[in-house]
């Protein structure tokens, strides 16, 4: 607005001048008038231009104040845009925490993050079960705070000063009673300056593991020693022949028999053995139809009546005759009852007695067959590993030979087979009860319905 | 050689017979026990020559048996063979404590076992 004052004065300068030059041959010639005539039309030039390079210079600086006010507006744009990327930034950022975390804590081995100052960071729960604190409230403390067990501390400290990734196999820890060995492995993070800012450590419980193992360099070692038995008599005997150390023909018939003899024993172990590996792999053929357990019993003590009268030892049958029908495999429920009739005799002493009795449960719908015997009877502590492979009552082995196998047999066919149960009570001294129960073939009918 | 005395001792009472009868043909006296407790009253009252015992046998074991028989004064040196299924039971300290001269693995053979009684009775009646 300003700027058009200035015109405007400029343009009335101008006018006066030209009044005056217009007015000039109307008189004689006035020089103070032409003097004032030209310094007004000076002033007016003079004015004008003054006013001009003002306009100019307000123009300029008015252009500028429009290019630092886009620049501005360029600079905030540009800010507003930074900001969006950070917060989109710190979403992912915070989503990234999130996916960590869930990694963390749903892993089952224990996890533990440290700092460069080994302070707990992020610990997951089975991280202190393992350990002994409560992973919620222990983080930044100190971990030589924390874990009770100064080996790992010392590893982890090692480990990040060091740099390297740190394996270190089987470390025990004591929980509970129970001692537990975890592999353990520690890695080191570093940051973008490639410095150490912290450590994981994942420790692996390979308990489980190394008791599988164990269990089966057992059965290995013990299967080993079994069949080697009857086939050390065969090898011995067969050479004893070949060598004609058996002079006459009743001394060779008696050797032949005796290799007869262990070669069906080398059978029979092998049997039992691949039976209960069959079964534990589900890869047994179930012949399942309604038979009668007291009859199967009845059949049972028939043929383990001669080799009770070997130990002058008397079995009762007590079985009441009634409807007990069950679905079940009719050989593999008489290898159970000749197992459990044998191991009772095997184990009672000459003159004692082995009753066995089946009876229907109306109530719990199952047929329960039970044998009891008057034998040397289990420790309590050894009663709940008597079902297990190649178990052996330490205190009793000295009655009876044995490979360990028949019970597990018997659990196997009774429990994984036919779905049934079964339970042992005893006392040293006076004798066990063994049995198993089967559910009623009416029972499963009704349950199909 | 002749009228030697050993004691055999294993809970298979086929291995006791085959292995006594194989000492027996080549001119041995053999006794014989089917368990570690029955072996050890064997042992103090006959004092064999030589020992052949199965490692694991009911009551006590081979080694439990050698342990004790190493501690009874008069029957303390008799040298002893043992018979085993296992391979892996018994480390070589324990078998220079108890002086076990040999550790034969079955099955094993009659002819060898002989050969090693043999043996180690020659040696022993060296040193």
């Amino acid at each position: 607005m300003t700027l058009n004052k200035y015109y405007i004065f400029a343009a009335i300068a101008g006018l006066m001048v030209l009044l005056i030059v217009a007015a000039m041959p109307l008189g004689g010639t006035n020089w103070p008038e032409i003097l004032a005539c030209f310094a007004a039309l000076f002033a007016g030039g003079w004015l004008g231009r003054q006013l001009f390079a003002e306009g100019k210079s307000q123009l300029e600086q008015i252009e500028n104040l429009k290019n630092d006010y886009k620049n501005q507006q360029d600079k905030a744009s540009k800010c507003i845009r930074e900001n969006k990327d950070l917060r989109l930034q710190v979403q992912l950022l915070k989503r990234q925490k999130r996916n960590t975390e869930a990694v963390v804590y749903s892993i089952s081995d224990a996890v533990i993050v440290t700092d460069a100052n080994d302070r707990l960071l992020m610990a997951n729960e089975p991280a202190g079960v393992l350990l002994g604190f409560d992973a919620k409230e222990a983080i930044l403390k100190p971990l030589e705070e924390l874990v009770m067990k100064k080996e790992l501390v010392k590893l982890i400290a090692n480990s990040r000063t060091s740099r390297i990734r740190h394996v270190k196999h089987e470390l025990q820890f004591e929980a509970g009673d129970n001692t537990l060995t975890c592999n353990c492995i520690i890695s080191s993070i570093l940051d973008d300056d490639n410095e150490v800012c912290g450590a994981v450590t994942v420790l692996h419980d390979i308990t489980r593991e190394k008791e599988i193992s164990q269990m089966k360099n057992d059965f290995v070692s013990h299967v080993s020693h079994e069949l080697k038995t009857p086939l050390a008599s065969i090898t011995a005997y067969s050479e004893m022949l070949v060598d004609d150390e058996a002079t006459d023909e009743k001394t060779r018939k008696e050797f032949y028999s005796i290799i007869q003899g262990q070669a069906q024993r080398l059978n029979r172990l092998i049997e039992d053995i691949l039976s209960i590996s069959r079964i534990e792999s589900g890869l047994v053929k179930v012949n399942r139809e309604p038979v009668s357990t007291a009859l199967i019993v009845r059949d049972a003590v028939e043929m383990i009546k001669s080799y009770a009268a070997e130990k002058d030892i008397t079995v009762e049958d007590q079985t009441a005759v009634v409807f007990d029908q069950v679905n079940a495999d009719k050989d593999m429920i008489s290898q159970v009852v000749i197992n459990l009739l044998s191991n009772a005799v095997k184990y009672t002493p000459k003159g004692g007695k082995v009753s066995v009795n089946s009876e229907v449960d109306e109530s719990q719908q199952v047929v329960r067959v039970t044998v009891t015997d008057t034998g040397v009877g289990i420790p309590s502590e050894d009663l709940s590993c008597v079902f297990d492979k190649f178990y052996r009552v330490k205190a009793n082995s000295k009655y009876a030979k044995g490979t360990g196998l028949g019970l597990s047999l018997v659990k196997q066919i009774v429990e994984k087979v036919h779905g049934g149960r079964v339970f042992v009570t005893s006392e040293v001294g006076k004798g066990s009860s063994f049995g198993f129960e089967l559910p009623l073939a009416a029972a499963e009918k009704t349950l199909v319905k | 050689m002749g009228n030697k005395k050993v004691l055999v001792i294993d809970d298979e009472i086929h291995i006791v017979q085959v292995v006594a009868m194989k000492l027996r043909n080549n001119g041995f006296e053999v006794v014989t026990a089917d368990n570690g407790s029955d072996a050890y009253t064997l042992c103090c009252e006959e004092k064999p020559d030589i020992i052949i015992a199965d490692y694991q046998m009911p009551g006590l074991t081979g080694i439990e048996l050698i342990e004790k028989i190493r501690g009874t004064p008069g029957i303390e040196n008799i040298p002893v063979i043992i018979l085993t299924a296992r391979g892996f039971a018994i480390d070589d300290e324990q078998r220079e404590k108890l002086n076990i001269a040999e550790f034969l693995s079955k099955p094993f053979s009659p002819k060898e076992l002989l050969a090693h009684v043999e043996n180690v009775l020659q040696s022993s009646a060296v040193s």
